[in-house]
């Protein structure tokens, strides 16, 4: 019996023991590149859940710096929602299909153009280029708020187009449109009327 | 001449093997259940089962106090406790006659059921699959936890993902990532937290390099309820060969991942819900939300799925809808919710080892209920015949 006991107890002990053990550890995973989009259709939003907001002109969002915060005539239909992190905003178009707006500020330069236009690029799986080739890639857009820098990158699918506005006060914004092709392409003409109304409030 | 002391080890054996164990367990339980209920509408069902069942003790934040107390025991140890007492009891009375037989094998039932309740809370995987129609995935992702990824761009077509779970990153100061020459030291982590740009006024960021340097982390109360996430981040300073690469800042919160360059290698750190990775993928050809006619009340919600497994040659279509899951290698594709207008579906993955014990467990209970029932009336009509 007493035999019977230890085993029992050994037993026990063991049980508690696998119980409390910890499987978490590093692990390795070859996987194919991800798709051009940073988020996975579906992916659930992290953080506060943004509010909807109904389109036309919409209030400066909470101010980033000690500058100027960005403000900018919302396309009809479409509707902005003020996100957490490092998202100033996220904007929606109305068009069917993955594809929305991003609004993200940073002080200083950010790393300058060509840095950001080849990590955009690399978002994309598109090789990086010189700083000759930047403009070529550049269209110009004009707002109360500055001269607005933008370009756009496609590959396999998704598509790109990024605004980029240094401001008076030394802040980096940057507004990229990213998504599938078609719901892109289709969001774009308004995008690009939302980068001409773009003013700092 | 009084009887000699029972030893201590064959008290605490009898007092593990007794009846008065198992009601006090029982009435434990009972409560555990009650507060676990009533702490749902403030914590959320995770929140409340975490705290509540899946804890060896119930600990209460005194808010004057800088410690916490514990107040009663958790669901973890009252079941425990109720395992070894059943199995403490089965082995002191063993007593194999044919009349105990069903008693015995209810026990054995018992016992099958609370392991299997261990091997569900210590095995289980609960994740979700978020699939848009049209769209193939290789991964199911977690709700709840957070892991931090280093992507290697080994080749153009793959690459090499690193994941190291945030409850590694919680209490490490150092980490080798195995398969790499990285050494990640951990310089600060919060569980949960809010990032805003930071002022000229605000103190010096804790990263040297990434957008980290510009951004100002406020910690947050943890968050447990269902339809709250935590944010969380960490400062991280990857080294290199003894080389250190500077304080980085990896958050949900950061759009882009921070991208560190060593001898032309390229690394990614990113912070992401957790994946689990498949040996397959599947393709979501359709989904459908029927509803009654007429009306807006739900029907059927259904996923017609295309499973595509190379390494045993399987290409196959599946129907997904309420309660008729698929059951694939050793996973659970359950309909879940759906969302984009009824162009994305949401599947509850769920991988659990131990899902067939209950079924077992209730069978023999069952049985052993019925073998009891049987011989106790046999026994009762046996004594009326001799009466």
């Amino acid at each position: 019996m007493q035999k019977t006991n230890s085993l029992f107890l050994t037993s026990g002990l063991a049980l508690a023991a696998a119980l409390g053990c910890n499987r978490d550890q590093v692990q390795s995973t070859r996987v194919e590149k991800a798709a051009p989009a940073a988020m996975p259709p579906g992916h659930p939003p992290m953080g506060t859940p943004p509010a909807a907001m109904p389109a036309g002109a919409v209030p400066p969002p909470p101010q980033p710096t000690g500058g100027q915060a960005l403000q900018w005539l919302l396309p009809k239909g479409w509707t902005t929602a003020q996100a957490g992190g490092m998202r100033f905003a996220t904007l929606k178009p109305p068009a069917q299909g993955n594809a929305e707006v991003s609004v993200v500020t940073l002080s200083g330069p950010a790393g300058g153009e060509l840095a950001n236009v080849n990590r955009w690029r690399a978002q994309l799986g598109l090789p990086p280029i010189e700083a000759a080739g930047l403009a070529s890639l550049r269209k110009v857009v004009q707002s109360k708020a500055g001269t607005v820098a933008v370009f756009e990158f496609a590959n396999s699918g998704s598509r790109m187009v990024v605004g980029l506005l240094s401001t008076p006060a030394g802040n980096t914004w940057f507004l990229k449109l990213l998504g599938e092709d078609v719901p892109v392409n289709h969001a774009k003409p308004d995008f690009m009327k939302l980068l001409g109304t773009l003013s700092l409030g | 001449m009084a009887d000699p002391p029972t030893p201590l080890p064959r008290r605490l054996w009898d007092a593990l093997a007794s009846l008065e164990l198992t009601l006090i367990s029982l009435a434990l339980l009972m409560a555990l259940v009650l507060l676990c209920t009533l702490a749902q509408t403030r914590l959320g069902i995770f929140g409340a089962v975490q705290i509540y069942m899946r804890s060896f003790i119930v600990w209460w934040q005194v808010p004057a106090l800088p410690f916490r107390l514990p107040v009663f025991p958790g669901g973890v140890l009252v079941g425990l406790m109720l395992l070894f007492n059943l199995t403490a009891a089965l082995i002191k009375r063993f007593d194999f006659t044919w009349g105990k037989s069903g008693l015995w094998i209810i026990h054995a039932g018992l016992i099958l059921l609370i392991a299997g309740e261990f091997s569900s809370g210590a095995f289980q995987v609960e994740t979700n699959m978020n699939i848009e129609v049209g769209q193939t995935v290789n991964f199911t992702e977690s709700s709840r936890d957070i892991e931090l990824t280093i992507t290697h761009s080994k080749d153009p077509s793959h690459d090499q993902i690193y994941s190291i779970p945030a409850s590694l990153l919680r209490r490490s100061e150092s980490i080798a990532v195995p398969g790499t020459p990285i050494t990640l030291r951990v310089k600060r982590y919060f569980e949960n937290a809010t990032l805003a740009m930071r002022e000229q006024t605000d103190p010096a960021s804790l990263a040297t390099a990434g957008v980290g340097a510009d951004v100002k982390v406020v910690a947050q109360p943890v968050v447990v309820s269902d339809n709250e996430m935590n944010q969380t981040s960490v400062f991280v300073e990857p080294v290199l060969k003894g080389q250190s690469f500077g304080t980085w800042l990896v958050s949900p919160g950061l759009a882009a991942p921070q991208t560190f360059v060593d001898e032309g290698q390229t690394y990614a750190m990113a912070m992401q819900h957790r994946r689990y990775y498949l040996p397959y993928s599947i393709t979501l050809k359709d989904f459908r939300h029927d509803v009654y006619a007429g009306t807006d009340i739900p029907k059927n919600f259904s996923s017609l799925v295309h499973i595509s497994h190379p390494a045993k040659n399987e290409e196959r279509d599946v129907l997904i809808y309420m309660n008729q899951p698929l059951r694939y290698e050793g996973r659970t594709f359950y309909q879940a919710s759906y969302g984009k207008e009824g162009k994305l579906s949401i599947l509850q993955v769920v991988q659990n080892p131990g899902w067939t014990l209950p079924y077992i467990s209730c069978g023999i209970i069952t049985l052993g209920l019925l073998l009891h029932f049987g011989l106790t009336l046999r026994r009762s009509l046996q004594q009326r015949r001799a009466a």
